[in-house]
């Protein structure tokens, strides 16, 4: 059944109304599969990292003798990382912070913008290059725009050494 | 009173009322919408595509240059997530083609949309072809349209000669070393091209840089206005219809066509989908450039010209891999001009039809031959033809 009427405003033959619905919603739902068929893989296959497990692991920092009483440290390690396609050995460091027998180990990243913070012995402060940021020695934040205080790392003492737990 | 002054100098204070659709809008403050419509007219593009005349007789035939397309669009989409994991160095090649392939979620199904995308491209984009030769659609006033489809073929070709190299195994390394020697044959300046193209006088790192380069920088960039000029010149030309002139009106685009196209794409999309699915992507063993229990071979569309060299006499080297492949290429470009005929029926241009079957007989017989004497490779068939040997 097909008619010829001014739709197209041609001289063509044009499908009767229903028909013209009826194929311009099954060309929608094939099209919109295809979309789907390209899009969900695709999007999936790119945010795949964001379905990565982290895995935790304990390394040893230092022997506990060795950090004087009072004293702020920067202790740098490393740890094999699994980097996209290749195992790679990631260098970090914490600052190691000794009071008595209780350790801290402060992230070297800035709470504001992940710049990498350096401890002033004279003024006892951490000092953020980019932006102006301060901590004091216990990681509050004194001035400038950082949030929060420094982020610690989870420690433990085991068999007269310091232990940091880290995810990767 | 006081227009009764008025002269036909004189601005007309009040305009008149708004008389099409569009003067109303402008005149009513129009919602986001319609001032994006009137703004971009999408929705008359939209509706002049939808409503193109095609000829009575257009149909299936008509649909490939659709299908063609959106493998591209398809083709390109995995390959930009591709090139988010793939590293081009002959260090990480092989070892993030493998992540890709073993470790990332869904890496395997989107390089196996891509592998097996490339070779529906290259059928695809074959049989779009001859459909235009047998029709004799390329003849005045397509020219051009055709001029730049043959372009895309040959753009489509450097595509899957460069990808090739990019996952760094026994089988690409080995394929260009081949390949880009064929460039060697050239008279006086062959050499020179040979490192032009690799990059150096071996195929190494640079070799790797510059096929990458060429296939998702400069390849994508001439492709994609090749393609635009080839949609707007079939869009100014209109689809040529039958040989035979049929009877009846010209029907729109929109419904019956669109809903062919649409039907097609499902199968074609689907198809290679099943590929990917089916049969999924491996690797071989690293690039070695001393391996000599190697065999090279290229990807299946290039085995016609890997077996014109191999059936070639001594001394006769250069016919196969400049003068016919040059003859052929140069012969698809000047068609519409080698083709004097008026009439665009097979029987008024026998001799162009005879040419145009000797070369696909050609190709399609060492194609075949090719195929055939492909070795099931004993790590378990991982290039495109050793996965299909199996089926045929």
């Amino acid at each position: 059944m097909s008619e010829t009427n001014g739709k197209c405003g041609c001289d063509a033959e044009v499908e009767s109304p229903g028909k013209r619905k009826l194929l311009g919603w099954i060309v929608g739902v094939i099209n919109l599969g295809l979309i789907a068929a390209i899009v969900g893989p695709v999007a999936g296959f790119i945010g795949s990292p964001l379905a990565r497990k982290r895995k935790g692991t304990w390394i040893e920092l230092a022997n506990v003798d060795d950090i004087a009483d009072g004293s702020i440290e920067e202790i740098p390690f490393s740890i094999e990382v699994k980097d996209g396609y290749r195992i790679a050995e990631h260098k970090y460091s914490v600052f190691l912070r000794r009071e008595a027998n209780s350790f801290t180990a402060f992230d070297p990243a800035c709470t504001h913008l992940g710049c990498r913070i350096k401890y002033q012995q004279r003024q006892h402060r951490f000092i953020c290059p980019c932006h102006g940021g301060v901590f004091d020695d216990s990681g509050n934040v004194v001035s400038g725009p950082p949030p929060r205080s420094l982020d610690t790392h989870k420690l433990k003492i085991e068999a007269g050494k310091v232990w940091l737990y880290k995810e990767v | 009173m006081a227009r009764e002054t008025l002269t036909p100098e004189s601005p007309v204070e009040h305009p008149s009322p708004p008389t099409t659709p569009e003067e109303k809008l402008e005149r009513d403050r129009p919602g986001l919408k319609e001032w994006l419509d009137l703004r971009l007219g999408w929705w008359g593009f939209v509706r002049k595509n939808l409503d193109e005349e095609m000829p009575p007789g257009v149909g299936w035939w008509q649909t490939l240059g659709n299908l063609l397309l959106t493998l591209l669009i398809f083709q390109f989409t995995t390959g930009v997530a591709l090139a988010m994991f793939y590293t081009a160095s002959p260090e990480g090649a092989y070892q993030s083609v493998k992540h890709i392939t073993y470790e990332v979620p869904l890496g395997s199904f989107v390089r196996g949309l891509h592998i097996w995308g490339s070779s529906a491209i290259v059928v695809v984009m074959v049989l779009h072809t001859l459909r235009v030769f047998f029709w004799g659609s390329y003849k005045k006033p397509r020219e051009l349209t055709w001029v730049v489809g043959v372009l895309i073929f040959q753009v489509i070709l450097a595509f899957s000669f460069t990808g090739y190299l990019l996952p760094w195994d026994q089988k690409a390394y080995w394929a260009t070393v081949v390949g880009t020697r064929i460039a060697g044959t050239v008279p006086f300046i062959g050499d020179s091209l040979v490192v032009l193209i690799r990059g150096s006088e071996e195929v190494g790192a640079l070799t790797l840089t510059r096929f990458y380069a060429a296939h998702v920088m400069i390849l994508p960039a001439i492709l994609l206005a090749l393609v635009g000029l080839h949609l707007y010149l079939v869009r100014r030309h209109h689809i040529a219809g039958p040989v035979v002139p049929q009877r009846g009106k010209p029907v729109p685009f929109y419904p019956n066509q669109l809903f062919k196209d649409a039907v097609v794409l499902l199968f074609g999309i689907g198809i290679v989908i099943y590929f990917a699915l089916a049969f999924p992507p491996s690797l071989e063993a690293l690039a070695d450039p001393t391996g000599t229990d190697f065999a090279p071979r290229p990807e299946w569309y290039f085995l016609g010209l890997y077996e014109l060299l191999k059936i070639m006499p001594p001394g006769y080297e250069l016919l196969a891999t400049i003068i016919i492949p040059g003859m052929i290429s140069i012969g698809m470009l000047i068609l519409p001009w080698l083709d004097r005929s008026k009439s665009r029926h097979p029987a008024a241009r026998q001799w162009i039809i005879f040419m145009g079957l000797a070369v696909i007989l050609l190709i399609g017989v060492l194609t075949l031959k090719g195929i055939l004497e492909t070795p099931v490779h004993p790590e378990g068939g991982h290039s495109a033809v050793a996965n299909f040997v199996p089926l045929t």
